[in-house]
């Protein structure tokens, strides 16, 4: 991708719009499952989180490098009642943490916001110097 | 610091990807009269000619713009951002030639009625 045209800006402004999206996905997985303890082979879900890259050196839109899981400890909650509960009466529920999935979110978003303001702010600076025309 | 290019490449680069001739009757009308009177007028055509090229490139845009709105309204095409980015692209694309085009007529005009 060339960046240094006039587009430039608009391409790297919706490549930050398409990832935080991405990431605002992440996030909603990430709440929705916060009290899944079964995420297939009878794991409990684990924490995603995305990590971001430049797809390619010095100026450059964003991407998506990977999603990975967080291996931070799991929860670990006395629920002896639980069908799933082991002997000790204790459950294993997902290491998501709601509060920091919403500080992620207000992150996201407002990222999200940036870029949208980025593209606007170009598309008006295009227009100011097109009134030079005139 | 980004380094910000004030010469717009793409416009430049628009006399290299000729695409066909008489893309733009609306613009090109204004030359047979200029060409007709001599031989002094070959910068003028050629600006109109270059905005004559540039135009089917201001098309290209347009039509991928038009293509990824269907794609989103028929559900071929999820990314909402791919449409902004089309757009965003086909519209200033557009203004920049419809401001060409304004500022080569009004040259045009301005000869014309130039008193002889």
């Amino acid at each position: 991708m060339t960046v240094h045209n006039a587009f430039g800006p608009v391409d790297i402004a919706v490549s930050g719009m398409r990832a935080q999206g991405r990431h605002m996905e992440v996030i909603s997985s990430n709440i929705a499952n916060s009290r899944t303890a079964d995420a297939g082979q009878g794991q409990p879900y684990r924490r995603l989180e995305v990590i971001f890259r430049t797809e390619q050196e010095g100026v450059s839109p964003v991407c998506i490098d990977q999603i990975v899981p967080d291996q931070s400890a799991l929860q670990r909650i006395y629920d002896p009642g639980n069908p799933k509960a082991d002997a000790s009466g204790h459950i294993i529920l997902p290491n998501v943490h709601v509060p920091v999935e919403m500080m992620n979110l207000s992150t996201a978003s407002r990222s999200y916001q940036a870029n949208a303001a980025i593209l606007k702010r170009y598309q008006k600076m295009v227009e100011t110097t097109l009134e030079l025309l005139r | 610091m980004v380094n910000f290019d004030p010469n717009l490449r793409w416009g430049a680069q628009a006399p290299a990807a000729f695409g066909g001739p008489g893309a733009l009757p609306h613009v090109a009308s204004p030359t047979a009269p200029a060409s007709g009177t001599g031989t002094a007028k070959p910068d003028f055509l050629s600006a109109i000619e270059a905005a004559g090229k540039y135009v089917s490139k201001v098309d290209d845009l347009q039509q991928a713009s038009d293509a990824s709105i269907q794609d989103l309204l028929t559900g071929k095409n999820n990314d909402i951002t791919a449409v902004v980015s089309a757009v965003a692209k086909a519209d200033v694309s557009f203004k920049v030639l419809v401001g060409v085009r304004n500022k080569l007529i009004e040259a045009y005009k301005q000869t014309m009625n130039m008193p002889l």
